[in-house]
């Protein structure tokens, strides 16, 4: 019996490995390092396969992990396409000289505003800040004006957000650009006081749902994919659009880039040609993702508010310091 | 997840006989005292070179991660170093993880007394039963009660939401050893109490407590390890420790000094508890002194205290099993079969019975020369080598990983991210929950036996081979069991070490619930919980079985 | 002037009955032992009298103190009577000193005096007071369980096979050495054992316990000398049954003519001879001739063992040929001193000497 279990044990053991062992060696095709939305480059990723029959293999991370990640690993990276949900990461990366340039097929398919000068990545969707409030907690003219009046005490324990997510991170390094360090490191400071930690924005939303809490800063499609599905955690849920150009109006672009050191350059240059094009814009106006689209010509989801109304401050992406804003973070004691 | 330190099964007793090192002692424990194992009987013998050698090695892998944080804080330098540990959110981050230990272990320690005297010593009815659901709970990985918690109340966070959710994921691992103790217990001793004039209650505080002293000690310091190490749990209910701090780090900056030094922080926090335990656990000696076998105990009338008892066992029940299955059977309903993608789950399925069970094996090998040496041939080499393995045992996953990440990202580059690297950290995670099971197998392996295969001729490793490892198989077997459900539920450390296309279980629940797709999130988590079960059983039966001897 | 005093105590224990129906008086100041083979019940019956557990049925007083009666019973650490268990039940996690004193209260008068005081009593050294139980010899851990029962003032104690653990050799001295402590002290002392030589050494009144219930109770001699029936007479030493016609005070035996301890007359019965009464002397074939009124054996088995030597030896006449054939198939067995033994095929003849008791 024992060793009948023994036995047993092992013979399950080879038998897996046999089976699943080649499923986990990833040696042909792409392997891409996804801090995108895993449904959404899941989406991309099928697409690109159907089409073109290259293999992708999705490594699932964040933002600011991958991007100091593939500075590390260096040369040495495993990774041949970079995607993310911010620009930052994108920036950190192309300054440790990583990138290769993006074909230039891809980048004509990208308006300007949406890629950096440099050439080195191009932007794959867009995303906008809001202010997600509790519609039974707070009316329209009890909205604050701007993003930074939330460091003001009368918003004390009434707004929440999301620090360690590299979307808020990237909200704040657009504030560090258009305003300054003095002038961000005293709005965290502010805000260590006056807000509550969050894991995740869509968990910020869902307590803003349930009312434990006034309001928080998000970005926008987190409320039209729940929407989409069953609301439950957004009916109470309503979006403020700062505009105005003021920080809290940033539009944030999501990046994608082909690794210097990719051993498929041209795999992966296709697969970001792909993604910017037509078939992998169009996943995000019909797709359940509700980022903005950013592609020449495409049209994002009829449901959002168009870019163009938006009234985004202009922020130069290529200059968004994701290492300046973790540090300033870091000593005001929300990281 | 955390290695779940010290397998639980080190908190069962091994064997009455002297063979065994006693289950209850905790890592250190086991390491500082350099273990009773059989010793006394046995002729001490030499260790053969080369399991030596394989023991120094497996010993000095297991050392890199303390070295590495060592020489991270070198190369840092001072200046920074302090800089990133005297600040006001490694204040914070301490004042929450020392609140949090400080409340749940005695509540926790509290309530496996009450529940494990209960179940072993009174007339409880279905007493075999509530036993069983006492240890049910270990087959529910943390983060997946507190998942089970926050659907339940939404608003639950903080410290006491902390307390709570811990209380109820962690008390298993004092229950085990507090109830294994409490069946070993000499029931004269407390009949000699009775005639010296104590009542029942004092008799309990100055003769049964006492004596389980060894267990709660061992129990707590699990306790708080797991408290130290545990991830997911906190982040659903938005509670800071350092573990969720360095993780932040991590996604925020990788590697970076700032992670590097929360780990060592960290660890110091282990030492900490480590030290604390050697300390409060003194040099008591508990076992039954004199001849004799242990009368057969007598369980106590509760009379008019059984409605209140069983409610007791009926409410933990609630809270520990009921809460998590009824949301998960909620969420599972909610999701209809929409939530079953079987292509998805097959593959994660595949993928973790894969790495539990390669972990496993390379686990327990790599624990074979020094459960060898420890029974056959233990000495100072061995003690000092033993108690390396079981101090990184007691280490955060988030720090092994953090330390293997860098290592082989600076070093290593070919292992980076490579199957290798993450069966080598589940192996140095889960090392002394294999080394304990196989060292109370070989212990129970006569050495004549090999000492008779060499003298029929066979060369020491075909003797080993045909002797002692045979016999110790299904000991190896429950260790390898025991490290498997370790890895099923490991999260952290997978999520940073994986190679690219890995997910797990475990990562696909994480994945789906941070998104708040509660309802995807529940097929994974039923599936955990029920390969889970079978093991925690064997978990139980092991824990009578050893009690009984 | 009965002390204990015990009627009708009834336990079961599921479908068993461990006591079934036990009477006993003990006088106060006395040593009783409650001997009989293991599992017969008389542990149950010390932990009733204990008070650990209550009886089902029946009533035990002590002192004019009903302690239980019929179910209802009082709580061990309220009846002031001290036991010593056989393993000596030390607390492995207190001291030596702590453990003397466990019983006192923490802050009674003079508790660290009392407990050297114990110490000495029982024999044990001022220094051995710091160490642990575990460091002790077994002899020690006994010493300290006595100190310790003792530091009550037991109105009553309870020694449970308290002697069973240690060596032979030590295990008659401590026996002898707690006998003269008890003594002293004045302690009413109830021992346990199943060591019927202890027993009969011990005590001044001995029980012999058998399916839960009292066979006999007496004084050693008594029991020894005029057991009830065979089983007690074999339970208490070596025992030689024999069957035999009794009239006159005299038995008419396979042995001969045997004084007996009744003037009964029966035509069937059975008596029995301790074997220390059958002396044995060295003779010859030649020299059982002519002596028709003599008894003589032949040695068949002689197994040296020291200072003892156990002989077996064959009857070669009988004087009451009608059981002749039935005992003369069994050797009879006899210890003689090892220095002078006979060795196999010797012919010796017997002689009985005192009365041998006729069983009822």
């Amino acid at each position: 019996m024992k060793y009948a279990l023994s036995t047993l044990v092992g013979a399950t053991a080879l038998a897996i490995s046999l089976i699943a062992g080649p499923a986990m060696a990833a040696d042909d095709g792409i392997i891409v390092y996804n801090a995108q939305h895993e449904n959404l480059t899941k989406a991309w990723a099928e697409g690109f396969t159907k089409e073109t029959g290259i293999k992708v293999t999705v490594r699932n991370g964040g933002d600011s992990d991958f991007s100091n990640q593939i500075v590390a690993e260096g040369a040495a990276s495993p990774a041949d396409v970079f995607l993310t949900e911010n620009s930052p990461a994108m920036v950190l990366v192309e300054s440790a000289g990583l990138f290769a340039p993006v074909d230039a097929d891809t980048l004509a398919q990208v308006p300007n505003d949406y890629q950096p000068a440099s050439g080195k990545w191009v932007g794959v969707a867009a995303r906008s800040t809001v202010f997600a409030y509790n519609k039974t907690k707070l009316t329209a003219d009890q909205l604050p004006k701007s993003m930074l009046d939330l460091a003001d005490p009368s918003w004390k324990g009434r707004w929440a957000a999301s620090p360690s997510g590299a979307d808020f991170q990237a909200i704040v390094s657009a504030l560090l650009q258009l305003r300054g360090e003095a002038a961000t490191a005293d709005w965290l400071k502010a805000m260590k006081t006056n807000f509550t930690a969050y894991k995740g924005n869509s968990t910020v939303m869902k307590a803003v749902n349930a009312g434990e809490i006034e309001g928080g800063v998000i970005y926008h499609y987190y409320y039209f994919g729940d929407q989409a599905k069953t609301g439950e955690n957004s009916k109470n849920v309503d979006l403020y659009y700062f505009k105005n150009q003021d920080p809290g109006a940033f539009v944030s672009i999501s990046g994608g880039g082909v690794l210097a050191s990719s051993k498929h350059p041209k795999e992966a240059q296709a697969f970001l040609k792909w993604v910017t094009g037509k078939g992998g814009q169009e996943i995000l106006k019909t797709g359940d993702s509700f980022e903005y689209a950013v592609g020449k010509g495409a049209q994002s989801n009829p449901k959002l508010v168009p870019l163009a109304d938006l009234q985004a401050p202009k922020v130069d992406a290529t200059t968004l310091n994701s290492k300046k804003v973790t540090d300033l973070m870091t000593a005001a004691g929300l990281l | 997840m955390f290695p779940t330190a010290i397998a639980v099964l080190q908190l069962l007793p091994l064997d009455g006989t002297g063979t065994a090192s006693d289950l209850m002692q905790s890592a250190v424990d086991l390491a500082r005292s350099g273990l009773p194992v059989g010793t006394g009987r046995r002729a001490r013998r030499r260790a053969a070179p080369w399991l030596v050698i394989a023991a120094i090695f497996v010993s000095l892998l297991a050392l890199l991660p303390l070295a590495f944080i060592i020489w991270v804080a070198v190369q840092t330098g001072w200046e920074t170093v302090s800089a990133l540990v005297f600040r006001p959110r490694v204040g914070e981050l301490l004042v929450n993880t020392v609140l949090l230990v400080l409340l749940t272990v005695p509540i926790a320690i509290v309530l496996s007394v009450a529940l494990a005297w209960l179940s072993e010593r009174s007339d409880l009815p279905g007493a075999r039963l509530w036993a069983w659901l006492c240890v049910a709970p270990l087959a529910i990985p943390a983060f997946v009660h507190s998942y089970a918690w926050i659907t339940m109340v939404p608003r639950l966070h903080g410290l006491w939401a902390g307390v709570l959710v811990s209380v109820i994921a962690y008390f298993p691992f004092l229950y085990l050893p507090v109830s294994a103790a409490l069946r070993r217990l000499d029931p004269a001793l407390e009949d000699a109490a009775a005639a010296l004039g104590l009542g029942p209650w004092r008799v309990f505080w100055r003769v049964v407590l006492p004596q389980l002293r060894l267990a709660i000690c061992g129990g707590s310091l699990l306790v708080g390890l797991h408290l130290l190490a545990e991830y997911g749990l906190y982040v659903f209910i938005r509670f800071d420790t350092f573990t969720t701090a360095i993780v932040d780090q991590f996604q925020s900056t990788f590697n970076g000094p700032a992670a590097n030094m929360l780990a060592g922080v960290l660890v110091s926090c282990c030492f900490v508890l480590l030290g604390l335990e050697v300390l409060v656990r003194g040099e008591e000696r508990y076992a039954r002194v004199g001849s004799g076998a242990a009368r057969y105990q007598q369980r106590t009338r509760l009379g008019r205290a059984t409605i209140p008892s069983l409610a007791l066992f009926v409410v933990t029940t609630l809270l520990a099993l009921g809460v998590p299955f009824v949301t998960i059977g909620g969420w599972l309903a909610a999701g209809g079969a929409a939530v079953w993608r079987f292509d998805e789950i097959g593959l994660a399925l595949g993928q973790t019975l894969f790495l539990a069970i390669a972990g496993a094996l390379l686990a327990t090998v790599a624990a074979m020369p020094m459960a060898w040496i420890s029974i056959r041939a233990p000495g100072p080499l061995q003690r000092l080598l033993e108690g390396c393995n079981y101090i990184v045992g007691s280490l955060p996953g988030v720090v092994i990983a953090l330390a293997l990440v860098t290592i082989t990202v600076r070093i290593a580059l070919p292992l980076y991210q490579t199957l290798f690297t993450i069966l080598v950290a589940y192996a140095l995670m889960f090392l002394p929950r294999a080394l304990v099971s196989l060292r109370a197998s070989i212990a129970q392996a006569p050495v004549e036996l090999e000492r008779a295969a060499s003298s029929l001729g066979r060369p020491p490793l075909q003797a080993l081979w045909s002797t002692t490892i045979r016999l110790s198989a299904p000991g190896a077997a429950a260790g390898m069991a025991l490290v498997a459900l370790g890895i099923m539920n490991e999260l952290t450390a997978t999520q940073m070490l994986a190679p690219n296309g890995t997910r797990t279980l475990a990562m696909a629940f994480w994945s789906y619930s941070g998104e708040i797709d509660y309802a995807s999130a529940a097929p994974y988590a039923f599936i955990m919980v029920a390969m889970s079960l079978p093991l925690t059983w064997l978990l139980y039966v092991q824990s009578k079985r050893m009690a009984g001897r | 002037m009965s002390f204990l005093e015990i009627s009708g105590l009834h336990k079961h224990y599921g479908p068993v009955a461990a006591l079934a129906g036990v009477d006993l008086s003990v006088i106060s100041g006395s040593r009783t032992a409650i001997v009989g083979p293991s599992g017969c019940g008389k542990t149950t019956l010390l932990r009733l009298i204990a008070g650990f557990e209550a009886p089902d049925q029946g009533r035990i007083t002590l002192d004019g103190e009903v302690l239980a009666k019929d179910g209802s019973a009082v709580p061990a650490h309220r009846r002031g009577i001290g036991v010593v268990a056989q393993d000596g039940a030390l607390f492995p996690h207190l001291t030596i000193g702590d453990n003397i004193g466990f019983g006192m209260g923490r802050g009674e008068d003079k508790r660290a005096e009392r407990i050297v005081e114990l110490a000495y009593i029982v024999g044990l050294d001022k220094a051995i007071l710091k160490r642990r139980p575990h460091e002790l010899s077994g002899g020690q851990q006994q010493r300290v369980a006595l100190a310790r029962a003792m530091a009550m003032k037991p109105r009553l104690m309870l020694l449970d096979e308290p002697f069973s653990a240690l060596d032979t050799g030590l295990r008659a001295s401590m026996r002898k050495a707690v006998a003269e402590l008890l003594e002293a002290a004045g302690i009413t002392t109830i021992l346990v054992t199943h060591d019927q030589a202890e027993a009969l050494s011990f005590a001044s009144q001995v029980a012999v316990m058998r399916d839960g219930k009292f066979s006999q109770v007496g004084t050693p001699r008594e029991l020894y000398l005029k057991p009830k029936d065979r089983m007690i007479a074999e339970f208490l030493g070596d025992a030689i049954i024999l069957p035999a016609k009794i009239s006159g005070g005299f038995a008419n035996s396979p042995l001969g003519r045997i004084a007996v301890d009744t003037s009964d007359s029966r035509d069937v019965a059975r008596i029995m001879l301790r074997p220390e009464q059958i002396a044995l002397k060295r003779t010859s074939r030649e020299g059982m001739s002519g002596t028709p009124d003599m008894l003589f054996g032949e040695v068949t088995e002689s197994e040296f063992a020291g200072s003892m030597c156990t002989v077996a030896v064959r009857l070669l006449n009988s004087a009451d040929p009608p059981d002749a054939a039935a005992i003369g198939n069994t050797p009879l067995i006899l210890r003689k001193p090892g220095m002078d033994a006979p060795a196999v095929g010797e012919i010796v003849r017997l002689t009985v000497s005192g009365k041998a008791h006729v069983f009822a």
